[in-house]
């Protein structure tokens, strides 16, 4: 028997950091929120969910607390959603800041390439969304997903386990969003 | 999925080893509330005593009928009319947080006097996930300060006792059923702490509640009525909002002038996100007539509101 898959939310101070947890329990995984300051060596975690959070990526990423050591030292996937991927992007050479147009609530995203992520997912579905800010070029990533709105709605890193979301795959009113979460922490294997 | 037999089991325990001694509960007929003061009977029994406050903002002989249908359940019921105390504190209050927070100390000191009465340490409450999450702390910001966390006073005489912190609404509904509360409660619409006193943008006035208080009956009657009908399906919450401004109308070919009532209506699962509830439309007229004819001396205008959650809360303050 193997055992259930470790995935720890990182909290960013999200509204939803705590919907993360939930879904995460519902779909069978050991799951706990944790702080953001955190000490990366106290983390015994299969994988990582960086939260959103209010900070703005631009003025405030003091707020994120460790979450530069996670990307750094953390083995193992990491999924950032809202400004848990464009501290990402940011980290790995990419561009952050305000969008032109934010967008809130209702959204409809394209998959360009389904990769791991939507693996099994229509084409087009409607997501929630809650930004201000967002990932102008995300180099090192190709991009998995879009809106009319915003060109960087999914991301995954050329080299490295890390995914990213702009939108919110844990809120009720996202379709799919269970399976987004699945199919993220269906990356990780549990025999390395 | 949520395990809520595990969940009463271990938390009724729990509530055995915390509580020693009396306790009271801050009960109003809701879901969340009735919950959590039949969870805490269960560990405690006759040691509990349940607060219903008349705050002046409830609905429609909400008083009267949440008393009759708690009673019924084997709780030990008081019910504290405090009119007057919340309408002379929020006399000439338009800040909807400053409401809130006024609101919030208010129910407290009420509780507070029961609990010296009863002689009882602990202070129970039907806190649930999204009342802490909004009210902000640490990283996160305050959305709103909910009543009953970020609405607190800093000095309480009591120690705060919340079984159901980490559920949302979906989660309480399927425990209130298990523990055999009646569908109209397990079922009933979430309705704010704060009351009718957030649903009156401005000053919440005794005969603003009136005002709104009327409205609110009115959308509910005819939504629950559509939905016998099968005209459509029961919405997650819905209500109607007091705007703070005026617009004109004609009665009889008479100039009128009056205020503006937003109908609201929403889908969700927990609150924490939403899309307005696409109502048939012969329904919002229905609502719409019946309210600027009952009203016709207050209200000359009603609108329906289109915005999902976010960027809009569900409710307006």
């Amino acid at each position: 028997m193997s055992r259930p898959v470790k995935v720890y939310v990182i909290d960013n101070g999200g509204q939803w950091t705590h919907r993360i947890w939930r879904v995460l329990r519902e779909l069978g995984y050991s799951s706990k929120i944790i702080a953001n300051t955190t000490p990366v060596h106290e983390i015994d975690a299969d994988a990582l969910i960086l939260s959103g959070g209010a900070p703005r990526i631009a003025w405030e990423s003091p707020k994120l607390g460790n979450c530069i050591d996670y990307l750094q030292l953390f083995r193992g996937p990491i999924l950032g959603i809202c400004v848990g991927l464009q501290l990402m992007a940011v980290y790995c050479g990419g561009k952050a800041g305000p969008s032109k147009v934010p967008e809130y609530g209702l959204a409809r995203i394209t998959i360009i390439e389904e990769d791991d992520l939507f693996k099994g997912l229509p084409k087009e579905f409607l997501v929630w969304e809650s930004h201000n800010d967002e990932v102008k070029p995300a180099n090192g990533f190709t991009i998995l997903a879009v809106s009319e709105n915003c060109k960087v709605q999914a991301v995954k890193h050329l080299g490295k386990p890390y995914y990213g979301v702009q939108f919110h795959p844990e809120v009720n009113n996202t379709e799919h969003g269970e399976e987004i979460l699945r199919n993220f922490v269906n990356i990780v294997d549990l025999n390395t | 999925m949520f395990d809520a037999e595990g969940f009463i089991e271990q938390i009724v325990q729990e509530l055995k080893n915390k509580i020693k001694g009396k306790a009271v509960i801050g009960v109003s007929g809701g879901v969340d509330s009735a919950t959590t003061a039949i969870l805490v009977n269960k560990a405690i029994g006759g040691n509990l005593r349940c607060v219903l406050v008349d705050t002046g903002y409830m609905r429609k002989n909400e008083i009267e009928n949440n008393e009759k249908t708690l009673k019924k359940l084997g709780l030990n019921v008081l019910v504290v009319d405090a009119k007057e105390r919340f309408y002379e504190k929020l006399r000439g209050i338009v800040d909807p947080e400053q409401k809130r927070k006024i609101i919030g100390e208010l129910f407290i000191r009420v509780f507070e006097e029961v609990a010296r009465m009863e002689n009882a340490r602990f202070f129970v409450q039907g806190t649930i996930a999204p009342d802490w999450i909004e009210s902000g702390g640490g990283l996160r910001d305050r959305i709103k300060s909910h009543h009953n966390v970020g609405g607190l006073p800093e000095k309480m005489e009591f120690e705060i006792v919340e079984p159901l912190r980490d559920l949302y609404k979906d989660e309480v509904r399927i425990v209130g059923k298990k523990l055999g509360l009646p569908s109209e409660v397990y079922d009933r619409e979430p309705f704010p702490g704060p009351g009718l006193a957030v649903r009156i943008i401005g000053e919440a006035s005794p005969d603003n509640v009136r005002i709104v208080r009327e409205a609110c009956a009115i959308v509910e009657e005819e939504i629950e009525k559509a939905v016998v009908d099968n005209a459509m399906n029961r919405p997650w919450q819905y209500f109607a909002v007091l705007l703070p401004c005026k617009t004109v109308g004609v009665h009889g070919d008479v100039r009128a002038y009056g205020s503006i009532i937003a109908v609201r209506a929403v889908e969700s699962l927990d609150g924490m996100s939403a899309a307005y509830s696409k109502i048939p439309h012969t329904v919002l007229e229905r609502i719409s007539v019946r309210i600027t004819n009952t009203l016709k001396d207050d209200v000359s205008r009603v609108v329906f509101d289109i915005t999902n959650k976010p960027p809009g809360t569900i409710e307006y303050e």
